[in-house]
């Protein structure tokens, strides 16, 4: 299992532990073994059956639930039973549901670890009942991959035909009404990207090699696309100002408030440990300081309010997650107990300083200027602790 | 513990509480209804009962916004606080409407010089966000990301849809709500213990209940914050007192309020606790025209901005702004769009690219700098620019009084331009007084010449030019908002000088400035805000300065009596650790040459340890690992290593490998810009080792010619660190070196003394310079 898809800003993420989700009628697949992690709209299938009839709102025409259910089925709802899924401003689900609406895609875009991936399967699950309509973008993303392709054996035999024709999400999402997701768009190249223009301007999807009605693939009531991206990624492709206009930006921050975030690590790096054997859980305390740290790294500024250096590393809850498994392996397979302050330091060179000097030399600093003052054991030894990052 | 329930079942008869958010359009509504309705005796308003007796200040014809100021100094604390109103204020609506119906209008709240009003700098700052919890389980429930989402959410938006007494009913509940969890929060550490919340309620419930038996058959009608009503209403109805409290006794040195002119900018910038409503312009246009127009206007508002800007907004964006905020509304169950349905319309149809800042709004932010320009627009048109007046008959703030008695007792009127010597008592008072005048922006006043505190060589004289300037009066009042003193306001000026950011140049001119003015005490925020712009600096060089400078006035400065000043030790202490981080993140590059003002910070940070680190608390442990660690760095400036290595033996850390690390230090190329850092720092230690000189001579006898002419340079560069006794001392020690007695001054002097030489050297530097100019190599 990646960090990727145990935290992020996830609220409860059930697929992290198969005894545990809300949803108990998540059986065994055919053959009898659990996949690793199910689709959303599997994994919180009855909370979607039971928003589906309560519903009384009004549904934009092709969407499975109202604007409103969908907003509760993310958000959650305490007394209907509903979980909450996602931590953050209300207000940003509000927007992406509302862009969603109309004519324009949605476009998720922060830093690594903010838990897109997850809002933007959580959206599609709750629009279109569907997650799985799913375009990884990477270098080799090609159209085919996006649009359609052929099966070759038939295209030769037979000709160009519906047949023959292979279709890939956006050609499925187009004819069955349902949202299409883009992973990482802008790690496609510029020219890949754009054939998207036509497909969310018109809602057509032009198919040269057929003739007659087939060559045109109208878009179906509830088709919209759902794509995210890195800002880190900013460097590698850009988008296309044409693309840009035709999606509407949702900017995912990393947890603004201490409490949740460090309830949120808590609670994940708990489920870590014991998938990993560890009995005993992470203690509170270092904890704190871990995630304390991570937070004032990240944005730059301390709880007192001293400006101090950002690491160019990406500091996210995920990374806070990983470090707080690190620490709780640590403690427990080398002594036996629940990690320390100590096993920060040495897990934070490798996780958050990674190979750069430069955020070795700021979490130095960091260490020496700011642990120092803190009140509190664990950060009189992590301060102590400062001679273990390496150089 | 009154339950909600409770407080409702035990109305008096003649008595109606509406309970408010400050600043709510909707609750301005609420009290208009009400004054109407009940034709109330009296109206009694939580607001500053010191100015009951000036109630008629109010009602001259201001043009508005406008605040009251009260200002308090006791000993070396001076602080403010603001009573702001607005026409769309329920304590304005309450105060205009109750007099016009005949109603005996009061302010009943407590006056702001009170202790419990000792943190508080907005008297009509939300009480409840004082208690997050509450309010976050609330907004949690209804989806919404804030309190301000939430009221508009309750009260805002569909209080022209309304009936008044539905919406009393709820905002009621919701206050209850409120403040029965509060109380909750707050009966376990202290109950004994009276909070300000609740001296204050005390004070108020005694006005009430002297109205009600003043007037016991007719209506009386009291506006307050919600969160103070359920107190309100249990506290009136036991209370026997039939007289009007006394005024409270001021508690403080002295103490003064006057209505000063208000701005819907200022009314926004109430940040964390202080904070109210926000975007005064945007409830303004609610308050005149409803919901609906007013997002219609405010839309164009922001688009008309943006454009002046140059930023694109298609008619497709508006038509996508527009969409989207009525699809966000209907999302949220409003009516009609609400701010935030507004303001996320605009931002998800304007801006295409990812935002480095979170959406002000949806967290009660204030813009945090690198927030996207379009959102800083959205805010900006909201918040307005709106500027209240004063009627002309408003009494003058005591500011201008104050400025035109020192101007009198300093024989600065009338006059043209003066002179002052800053050694005299008499006069250095009225250079305090012209820089006031000056950091106030009081225009007339300008300094011609005199001491700069970030010079080295100062003079202790001064000259001014005065002149009369038209709008002298103008700037004053203006001023008077700041404080009613000269020096109070420029105190309160130098602060937000401070807070507004701009960086180490502001700063440190602020901090100057505070020299000059002779104001020592400036307020914890001020400090945090300095000590946070000399943290953020990002260039060693500047800071160096900037620390030495204030470092000497720190230690020496009895001209402008700024020794030992707690605001220069502040500084001192986040530059130095400022100074460590920058030096050691960027100690330049081995090939580099000297760079004498990076030298000069690191000598900077030194004399800070020395001199300051008791004193002020400095870590000198960990500056030296942060030296030692440059000291040994291949990848460091030799400049640096060497001035990191002088950092230490200075300090008395490592002294005894000396020799050894000088024999290290350097090809002939970078062994001069070593020595400069080392000399720089630890010349003493050098010319009182032995074996220092021992080691240099062995290390530059070995150099080839070439090496030598290489090296020249910068070894004549470092030993200019050496005063010329001193140089003198290292001659005639190296004259030892080789057994020759002779006359070292000679020998330092060279043949400098010799004309010809000189005149021919001159000619010869000349030609060099006319041929590269010529070749274009020199411009």
């Amino acid at each position: 299992m990646t960090a990727k898809h145990t935290a992020g800003t996830a609220a409860t993420d059930p697929a992290a532990s198969p005894d545990r989700g809300p949803d108990s009628d998540r059986g065994p697949d055919s053959d009898g073994k659990r996949v690793q992690r199910p689709a959303a709209e599997v994994r919180y299938a009855a909370e979607l059956a039971r928003l589906r009839a309560d519903d009384q709102g009004e549904r934009p025409p092709g969407w499975g639930l109202s604007l409103r259910a969908a907003r509760r089925f993310i958000l959650g709802d305490e007394q209907a039973g509903i979980s909450r899924k996602f931590v953050g401003d209300p207000s940003l689900i509000d927007r992406a549901l509302v862009s969603l609406a109309t004519s324009r895609g949605l476009m998720l875009v922060g830093e690594p670890g903010t838990a897109k991936s997850l809002l933007s399967e959580l959206l599609a699950a709750a629009v279109s009942g569907d997650s799985t309509l799913t375009i990884q973008g990477g270098a080799a993303t090609t159209e085919d991959q996006i649009k359609y392709s052929w099966n070759y054996a038939l295209l030769v035999a037979e000709g160009p035909s519906t047949k023959s024709l292979v279709p890939a999400p956006l050609y499925r999402g187009m004819t069955e009404g349902r949202v299409v997701r883009f992973e990482e768009i802008t790690r496609c190249p510029l020219e890949v990207q754009d054939c998207l223009l036509s497909p969310l301007s018109d809602r057509v999807l032009a198919v040269p090699e057929l003739s007659g009605e087939d060559a045109l693939v109208f878009a179906r009531e509830g088709f919209n696309v759902i794509a995210t991206a890195n800002t880190r990624d900013r460097g590698v492709n850009e988008m296309s100002a044409a693309l840009k206009r035709r999606f509407n930006f949702e900017t995912v921050f990393a947890i603004t408030d201490f409490a949740t975030e460090l309830a949120l690590v808590e609670q994940e790096a708990t489920h870590l440990l014991q998938g990993s054997g560890v009995t005993v859980p992470p203690r509170r305390d270092v904890l704190e300081v871990l995630v304390t740290a991570f937070r004032e790294l990240r944005d730059g500024k301390t709880d007192r309010g001293d400006a101090m250096e950002r690491l160019s590393s990406v500091m996210s809850t995920a990374e806070a997650v990983a470090v707080a498994h690190a620490v709780g392996l640590r403690g427990w397979f080398l002594r036996g107990d629940a990690g320390t302050a100590a096993d920060i330091v040495e897990c934070l060179a490798g996780t958050a300083a990674k190979d750069n000097s430069e955020d070795l030399a700021k979490l130095r600093t960091y260490l020496e200027q700011h642990a120092q003052r803190r009140k509190g054991d664990q950060w009189q030894e992590l301060y102590d602790s400062r001679h273990r990052l390496p150089g | 513990m009154t339950s909600p329930e409770k407080v409702s079942e035990q109305p008096i008869g003649n008595l109606t509480v509406i309970g408010v958010r400050h600043h709510s359009p909707a609750c301005a509504g609420l009290v208009r209804e009400a004054i109407e309705r009940l034709r109330p005796a009296h109206v009694l308003i939580e607001g500053p009962s010191d100015m009951n007796d000036r109630i008629g200040e109010f009602l001259l014809g201001h043009e508005l916004p406008v605040a009251v100021f009260t200002s308090v100094r006791d000993g070396m604390t001076a602080r403010g606080s603001w009573s702001p109103f607005c026409e769309y204020s329920p304590e304005w609506v309450a105060l205009t409407d109750g007099t016009r119906a005949g109603a005996e209008v009061r302010f009943i709240d407590l006056p702001a010089w009170d202790p419990a009003f000792l943190t508080l700098t907005n008297r009509y700052a939300d009480a409840e966000l004082r208690f997050t919890q509450v309010v976050a389980d609330l907004c949690r429930q209804f989806g919404m990301d804030n309190l301000d989402s939430l009221w508009d959410h309750l009260a805002e938006i569909e209080a022209s849809d309304t009936p008044a007494a539905e919406l009393t009913e709820r905002l009621n509940t919701y206050f209850d709500l409120v403040r029965t969890a509060s109380d909750a929060d707050r009966a376990e550490p202290a109950p004994d213990e009276p909070t300000s919340d609740e001296i204050r309620e005390r004070y108020m419930a005694r006005w009430i209940s002297a109205a009600l038996r003043q007037s016991p058959d007719r209506p009386v009608l009291v506006v307050c914050g919600g969160f103070h009503r359920p107190a309100l209403l249990r506290l009136a109805a036991s209370y026997p007192y039939a007289e009007w409290p006394t005024p409270t006794p001021i508690d403080a040195e002295s103490a003064v309020s006057y209505l000063v002119p208000y701005s819907f900018k200022r009314l926004d910038a109430f940040d964390g606790y202080q904070s109210g409503m926000p975007s005064p312009e945007y409830y303004q246009r609610l308050w005149d025209l409803g919901p609906r127009a007013a997002a219609t206007a405010l839309t164009e508002e922001v688009v008309q901005r943006l454009r002046k800007r140059k930023q694109r907004v298609s008619t497709a964006d508006l038509i996508a702004a527009r969409v989207t905020g009525e699809g966000l509304a209907a999302v949220r169950g409003h009516r009609h769009p609400a701010r935030a349905d507004l303001l996320d319309g605009l931002v998800s149809a304007l801006v295409e690219e990812a935002l480095d800042q979170p959406l002000p709004w949806t967290g009660r932010r204030a813009l945090a700098p690198g927030t996207h320009p379009a959102v800083v627009e959205m805010v900006a048109a909201l918040s307005g620019d709106q500027v209240g007046r004063l009627h002309a008959d408003t009494p003058l703030p005591p500011l201008v009084h104050d400025a035109e008695a020192e101007l009198e007792r300093h024989g600065l009127t009338g006059q043209n331009s003066v002179t002052l010597d800053l050694t005299v008592a008499d006069e250095r008072d009225a250079s305090r007084l012209l820089h006031r005048l000056r950091v106030l922006r009081i225009p007339g006043y300008d300094r011609v010449s005199g001491p700069d505190p970030a010079a080295e060589d100062s003079t202790f004289t001064e000259e001014w030019r005065i002149t009369a300037e038209q709008d002298r009066l103008a700037a004053l009042i203006e001023a008077g908002g700041y404080g009613p003193t000269v020096e109070l306001a420029a105190t309160a000026r130098l602060g937000e000088h401070v807070r507004s950011g701009g960086g180490l140049e502001v700063s440190a001119r602020a901090l100057f400035d505070a020299v000059l003015c002779g104001i020592e005490d400036l307020s914890a925020e001020v400090l945090t805000a300095l000590a946070m712009s000399v943290g953020g600096g990002k260039e060693v060089e500047p800071l160096g300065e900037v620390l030495a400078a204030v470092l000497g006035l720190w230690r020496h400065d009895r001209l402008l009596d700024a020794q030992q000043s707690a605001t220069l030790g502040t500084v001192i202490v986040v530059a130095v650790d400022r100074l460590l981080w920058l030096v050691e993140s960027a100690p330049g590059s081995p090939g580099s040459p000297a760079q004498p003002r990076r030298i000069a910070a690191v000598r900077a940070v030194r004399d800070a340890m020395r001199h300051a680190a008791s004193r002020l608390g400095l870590d000198p442990v960990r500056a030296l690992e942060v030296m030692a660690r440059i000291a040994d760095n291949a990848e460091a400036g030799a400049d640096m290593r060497g001035a990191a290595f002088g950092f230490g033996w200075s300090l008395g850390s490592p002294s005894s490998d000396a020799e050894r690390t000088i024999r290290a230090a350097g090809t002939p190329a970078s062994l001069g810009d070593w020595l400069s850092g080392l000399f720089a720092l630890a010349r003493e230690q050098c010319l009182q080792e032995a074996s220092v000189l021992p080691v240099l001579n062995d290390l530059v006898t070995a150099m080839t010619d070439r090496d030598v002419l290489v090296a020249l340079p910068a070894l004549r560069q470092a030993f200019a660190y050496f005063p010329p006794r001193e140089r003198e001392t290292i001659a005639g020690q190296v004259l030892r070196l080789y057994g020759v007695e002779g006359s070292a001054r000679s020998l330092v002097r060279g043949g400098a003394d010799d004309p010809i030489a000189l005149a021919r050297g001159r000619e010869l530097d000349s030609h060099v310079q006319a041929v590269l100019e010529r070749e274009g190599l020199l411009r």
